[in-house]
């Protein structure tokens, strides 16, 4: 039975661009959540808003600290 | 007592038996020729036998072995002087059950001094090979003991210990670290160790002992470390190209006999050159033993470390080994990482071949990584959240505390306010690009029909407004701010009357079909007050927003 190679499913050679990426997309996502936190009154905050901005900011700030540690050798 | 006596005596009697019945067969297998090569040019003495049965119908058999420790160091302590000699105790004829009819030993020597050895007759010495033989038609079980006592050049380094950890990733690494134990296996040192007899030139005195160590590791082999309990050790080389990388190490200090040493090597290798997926399973194809040419293993222990969610792990190895399961907590793990563990006790480099471990994975689970660091980003932004909804307030009747609520009030009312003007300014930017409109296609009754709802909108928000001033003007804290909203109002309505104005100005002047210049000339006036008043307007605005 032929044996076939099986490699990563991202590129090795693409972890430094791809976690560069997402990181600075989580950190932007993470300082519109810190605006909206800082300049809404407590009336107006909607819960929805700041939910949603959290969740997309850890998704984007989670796949990028993965992809970081991965290109600096930790193969986790 | 009795009982174990009787044990042994039938155990003999049955030894007996047998032999008795089966010598008529051995006797008649004729060994037809034997020649037997030693190769003790390195510490492993490597025997290399070819027997050939029958002269007709000749049946070969090609017999190797390596033996470790056979060579003993004679004398077994030397001085730092003194050159390196072993003894090899042997036997010049095939000791073996059958008769042989022709039968020859050489043993190659490396190219050094030969101190003795036993002068039997047809024997002879070739340039560093010595050669006993042909014998003739000897019995069975005929021996002729021999020494040969003669100088090694060779490393004996032996790994008393080395444990190699492979950890495989399915991100796209498999990382080797061995950690190994080394000692001189040869004559001990005597005296003392003298650095400048070491070092002197033209004439080295040291040469029992070894410096250099070569490790050929598979190609493309990355981030390759070399150290030890007190940190990095510089003295290494590597060379790679496509077939290998060949790393050359240098210990810390030069190895006589007897003494120690200990060091780390690590490296990391390619995903695709050694993991595999057939029939469904994943295996993993890597060599077994250690990749340094020459070393005596005395315990190796190699643990291949699985990623988690590995099941139905099983090993093939091309020789017998001990196996054992671990679990092994790393990075990222929730219930760790299962660990096949195999052991084997005098390990030489001919064992150095590939081994498979077998075992079932799906990607899916690599997912469960980032999962955990999403989770974790996600708790820091809910505590976030907790924290500026929470109310940590110990008095909530006291002044500074209803002072604060009715700040947050004021804000509350203050963003409203701007939303509300931010809305009209759109409006009046509605206009003004009507305005545009007309002056490009010529059409009235879109315009007109643009400001009356224009002018719909700006009535509803202005009484939307109303209330939200009343409520500001009720704070006593706003006391401040209050003033400034209502100018801020007041302007806006001004700006509003203008541009109506002014809207109907230069529609009139279209319905009348008066040329361009006359109607700038009627509201040129009325252009600079709107610019004037709009500046007014987005400074306040701005103010606003600095609160």
């Amino acid at each position: 039975m032929a044996a076939t190679p099986i490699a990563s499913p991202i590129a090795v050679a693409m972890y430094p661009t791809l976690s560069g990426i997402t990181l600075a997309i989580g950190l932007i996502v993470t300082a519109f959540f810190f605006i909206y936190e800082a300049t809404s009154s407590r009336k107006n905050r909607s819960l929805g808003m700041e939910l949603s901005t959290a969740a997309a900011a850890s998704l984007f700030l989670g796949f990028g600290s993965l992809f970081l540690l991965l290109a600096s050798g930790v193969y986790v | 007592m009795k009982k174990n006596s009787s044990v042994v005596v039938d155990l003999l009697l049955l030894l007996l038996a047998i032999t008795v019945l089966t010598t008529p067969a051995f006797s008649d297998l004729v060994l037809s020729k034997v020649e037997r090569r030693i190769d003790v040019t390195s510490q492993i003495a490597r025997v290399t036998k070819t027997l050939k049965r029958g002269k007709r119908k000749a049946k070969r058999f090609l017999v190797v072995a390596a033996f470790t420790n056979v060579l003993q160091p004679f004398p077994e302590k030397i001085t730092q002087r003194d050159i390196h000699l072993v003894m090899l105790q042997e036997s010049a004829q095939y000791l073996s059950p059958y008769v042989v009819e022709s039968q020859s030993l050489s043993i190659k020597l490396p190219n050094a001094r030969i101190e003795s050895y036993t002068k039997l007759e047809n024997s002879k010495v070739q340039g560093s090979e010595i050669k006993y033989g042909p014998y003739k038609n000897l019995a069975q079980y005929s021996y002729a003991p021999i020494v040969v006592h003669f100088e090694s050049k060779a490393a004996f380094a032996v790994a008393e210990r080395l444990v190699r950890e492979i950890e495989v990733s399915h991100w796209g690494n498999v990382q080797v670290t061995e950690h190994y134990n080394l000692v001189h296996r040869g004559a001990q040192l005597k005296g003392e160790f003298s650095r400048l007899e070491y070092q002197d030139r033209p004439n080295p005195q040291g040469v029992s002992a070894f410096r250099h160590l070569l490790a050929r590791l598979p190609p493309r082999a990355h981030s390759i470390y070399y150290r030890d309990d007190i940190g990095n050790i510089s003295t290494s080389q590597m060379q790679s190209d496509s077939k290998k990388t060949e790393l050359l190490i240098e210990p810390r200090f030069p190895l006589f006999g007897g003494w120690k040493t200990f060091f780390t090597i690590g490296y990391g290798l390619p995903l695709s050159d050694f993991l595999f997926a057939s029939e469904g399973k994943r295996f993993l194809d890597i060599s077994f033993g250690s990749p340094m040419i020459d070393l005596v293993t005395e315990k190796l222990i190699v643990q291949v470390v699985l990623p988690e969610g590995s099941k139905d792990i099983s090993v093939t190895t091309p020789f017998a080994v001990k196996q054992s399961h671990e679990i092994k907590y790393s990075h990222l793990d929730i219930a760790g990482r299962p660990v096949v563990v195999l052991e084997k006790n005098n390990v030489v480099p001919d064992h150095n071949q590939k081994i498979q471990v077998y075992y079932k994975f799906s990607n899916i689970n690599l997912l469960s990584e980032p999962l955990m660091l999403i989770t974790g980003f996600f708790v820091l932004f809910i505590t976030c959240i907790i924290y500026t909804r929470a109310d940590f307030s110990i008095s909530k009747s006291s002044a500074a505390y209803l002072a604060k609520l009715q700040w947050d009030e004021v804000l509350a009312t203050l963003q409203e306010v701007q939303n509300i003007i931010q809305k009209c300014l759109a409006a009046h930017d509605k206009l003004e690009a009507s305005l545009r409109d007309l002056s490009r296609t010529g059409d009235i009754q879109t315009c007109k029909a643009t400001r009356k709802s224009t002018d719909s909108l700006l009535k509803d928000l202005s009484k939307e407004l109303r209330p939200l001033l009343a409520a500001l003007q009720s704070f006593p804290s706003a006391s401040q701010i209050s003033p400034k909203v209502e100018e801020l109002v007041a302007k806006e309505k001004e700006l509003q009357e203008k541009l109506m104005a002014r809207h109907t100005t230069v529609v009139e002047g279209y319905e009348k079909k008066s040329s361009g210049r006359d109607i700038e000339n009627r509201i040129a006036s009325q252009q600079q007050k709107i610019i004037a008043l709009r500046q007014e307007v987005d400074d306040l605005l701005e103010f606003i927003d600095e609160i």
